[in-house]
């Protein structure tokens, strides 16, 4: 990272984190910040005698914000975290596949008549989680994404509204110095702009410009979690801009990208959390009570046995509720594993005369939400377009899957590579009962229970897809794109715990908290009782730091 | 520039240097299957060699080492149609069904055939109706799918696949400046 005289030309004031909560203001007063700490110092092993204040499981984005707020309001935190601990500068490749090691690689199984690709498509591993590889598009839900039921008389409505988790996306936002437009085109006004102005267009999104506008779209740069210009970050000093490599999705190796390694990371160990890396949880304990007690985990291949008071599970919608479903924890209300969402994600893909060397710049550098309730739909709610940027191995990849194109036809489509650009749509789901988590008898690596995975898109995302594709055909031939084809894909897995009213038919309450386990609170997307027409990430964090807030009010009134 | 020049520069970090030139050392190294029986082994080598022919190159991009190595490592993608049996199963049955493809429409081995009777042999495989007892138990349109795609990533992985496309991505450092439409900057020359 560089250091405060690198970047010291005046460019940003170096910001304090915005916090939102009056409680950990008041917190935070009362627990000065200690000193700088290291970020890649030895963390002790756990003595089997020791009790923590909170144990985190999982350090992507949904475990990494709330493992700061804990560790500023003072606590002791210890957090697992089933992957390694990366140095980017010096281990991540530019190459697509010795960055293969950032995916979650233990098999699962993906069932139905769409089975959701995992690995790659879906997964992660390390610390900061799926972030490490996420395009870090940062776009927030509009109002009306969380009550699809209310207005369409299907889905499910979200316990919270937009304004209550409003003040949370701004502060995220900020905080991981997001580069987008100001104002929004989209969406309620907001009280802050972004953090830094957008990224620069590559040719993908000035294709998507042309095309759009000829169709009659209005299109605008997008909202992306990295930096547009040197940024201040509490815990790390100055990030880097980003150098438009293109390759968030293998890994960002100059901290530009807001993955949560760089973010919310330094700043729990800036202020105590022990981060135990390679830490793979095998039980949870409970009590008589039916409380979580400890949670046991090897660690390089040595068990440990870590009591804890409170226990929070941010370890993704495959991972969490797999947990959930191995101890037993949090199941009366039957929904553990259902509701399994997963975004429509149909790509379209064609060949332009101009050269568009499409692995440069931000992948997701173009954004229209023209289409979030279209006039002409015959589906519930909508859905959003991205121009896309693509990489060599993924997208011949697509290429033999979705084309089925092989021999010299795949050769010599290939070879048009600097002539490919893409677009895409991330569109809401609806939960269904056919789509749904549980475990098989087959065992993985770990010799853990396989999670299966059963998908097939159902009628709404069927005509969804069909009506995203018409209109990405039109702006891609209005931009003058020929051998246009479709791939299609569902990325993002969502929903197998969500959250609700009550836990008749919700596995936590709107806090995150578990209806069945008081001192157990989920964080991550199994808890988005419906999947949003947006991408997933700014949410997830938004949820992690509300829950953080609400669990540190519930400790501070019993306090009292 | 070509792969060959950039390669040394400034303009590839260490890890990368690291990663790519070990995969080029591997290029021209001598295989031993280490899963795959040797006959299986040498089926998966014409069926490459169909799927990806490269009469252009003297020394074509090996593919099927990659696929024994993680066979025998025991890795995988992170996920697997659940319709299809493991890996190591699928590859076996499936290589053995493009034996009684090749047996059913032609009479006689896979590799014994020309390579428009190899192609035929892959046509019927990719069409996902293919004749053979492997197929009873197998989906071919999965396997095929499977295959290509590992076959595939295998192959654009390469730094001689990534020049043929015309593909400089892994020089990246110090930045890219000129990221717009019909822009590019000196290296991509």
């Amino acid at each position: 990272m560089p250091d405060e005289e690198v970047a010291e030309e005046g460019l940003l004031t170096p910001t304090e984190p915005a916090v939102q909560d009056p409680l950990l203001r008041e917190l935070l007063a009362e627990n000065a910040a200690p000193a700088d700490t290291p970020q890649e110092q030895p963390q002790p092993i756990a003595s089997p005698s020791e009790e923590v204040d909170c144990v985190v499981i999982g350090l992507g984005a949904g475990g990494a914000p709330l493992l700061a707020r804990l560790a500023q309001a003072g606590l002791q935190v210890v957090a697992l975290e089933a992957g390694p601990w990366h140095n980017p500068e010096k281990e991540f490749a530019t190459d697509e596949m010795a960055q293969n090691f950032l995916f979650w690689n233990d098999e699962r199984l993906s069932a139905g008549q769409d089975p959701l690709a995992m690995g790659k498509n879906n997964s992660g591993t390390g610390v900061g989680g799926s972030t490490l590889h996420y395009t870090a598009y940062t776009p927030r839900p509009l109002p009306d994404d969380l009550h699809l039921k209310r207005d369409f008389g299907v889905g499910e409505d979200w316990p919270l509204t937009y304004d209550d988790l409003a003040p949370y996306f701004e502060e995220v936002e900020q905080f991981l110095g997001v580069s987008g437009p100001t104002p929004y085109p989209w969406g309620p006004a907001r009280s802050k702009g972004y953090a830094l102005p957008p990224l620069p267009l590559n040719s993908a999104a000035q294709l998507m410009v042309h095309g759009a506008e000829k169709i009659g779209i209005n299109t605008s740069p997008a909202a992306n979690a990295a930096l547009s210009g040197p940024y201040y970050q509490e815990g790390v000093g100055w990030r880097q801009a980003c150098t438009n490599r293109g390759f968030c999705q293998a890994g960002c190796s100059n901290g530009a990208k807001a993955s949560m390694d760089v973010t919310y990371i330094p700043l729990a160990v800036r202020y105590g959390a022990d981060i135990r890396p390679n830490s793979y949880v095998t039980e949870i304990e409970k009590n008589e009570r039916g409380e979580v007690s400890a949670v046991v985990y090897t660690q390089n291949g040595q068990p440990h046995r870590l009591p804890c008071r409170h226990l929070f599970i941010c370890a993704g919608s495959v991972e969490t509720p797999r947990l959930l479903l191995l101890n037993g924890l949090a199941l009366n209300s039957g929904q553990v594993g259902r509701n399994l969402m997963a975004h429509t994600g149909v790509q379209v893909w064609g060949t332009f005369p101009e050269e568009v060397r499409p692995n440069k710049g931000i992948p997701g550098g173009l954004i229209s939400q023209d289409t979030h309730r279209p006039k002409d739909a015959d589906f519930a709610g909508g859905y959003l377009l991205q121009s896309i940027g693509v990489m060599p191995v993924t997208f011949a990849g697509q290429v033999a899957r979705g084309r089925k194109l092989w021999g010299q036809p795949l050769r010599d489509y290939m070879r048009q590579f600097n002539h490919i650009a893409g677009i895409n749509i991330l569109g809401d789901c609806l939960p269904h009962a056919s789509n749904y988590l549980e475990l098989s008898d087959e065992l993985d690596g770990k010799q853990v229970r396989k999670p299966r995975l059963h998908f097939t898109a159902q009628e709404n995302e069927q005509r969804m897809n069909k009506h995203a594709s018409a209109i990405m055909r039109r702006i891609w031939e209005a931009a003058g794109a020929t051998d246009v084809w479709d791939f299609m894909r569902y990325a993002h897995v969502i929903g197998t715990a969500r959250m609700g009213l009550s836990g008749d038919d919700a596995v936590v309450d709107r806090d995150g908290r578990a209806f069945d386990v008081p001192n157990l609170y989920i964080s991550d997307n199994s808890t988005f009782p419906s999947a949003l027409s947006v991408n997933p990430a700014l949410t997830i964090m938004a949820l992690s730091l509300r829950t953080a807030d609400k669990f540190l009010e519930r400790q501070r009134r019993r306090d009292k | 520039m070509s792969f060959e020049e950039l390669l040394p520069t400034d303009h590839v970090s260490e890890p990368t240097r690291a990663a790519l030139s070990q995969r080029l050392a591997e290029t021209t190294e001598p295989y031993e299957p280490q899963l795959l029986a040797p006959e299986t082994f040498r089926l998966l080598e014409a069926v490459a060699a169909r799927l990806f022919p490269q009469p252009d190159r003297p020394q074509p991009i090996p593919l099927a080492p990659a696929v024994d190595k993680r066979l025998a490592k025991g890795g995988s993608d992170g996920w697997r149609y659940d319709a299809m049996p493991p890996d190591r199963e699928a590859y076996r049955l499936g290589l053995g069904g493009i034996g009684q493809i090749a047996q059913a429409l032609f009479q006689t081995d896979f590799e014994a055939l020309g390579p428009a009777q190899q192609d035929e042999v892959l046509k019927s495989l990719a069409g996902g109706n293919p004749p053979g007892e492997a197929w009873q138990e197998l989906p071919a349109n999965r396997f095929f799918e499977e295959m290509l795609a590992e076959l595939t990533e295998t192959y654009y992985a390469h730094p001689w696949a990534q020049d043929e496309i015309g593909y400089t991505g892994y020089a990246d450092l110090p930045r890219w400046e000129r990221i717009g439409l019909n822009e590019k900057d000196p290296r991509e020359q």
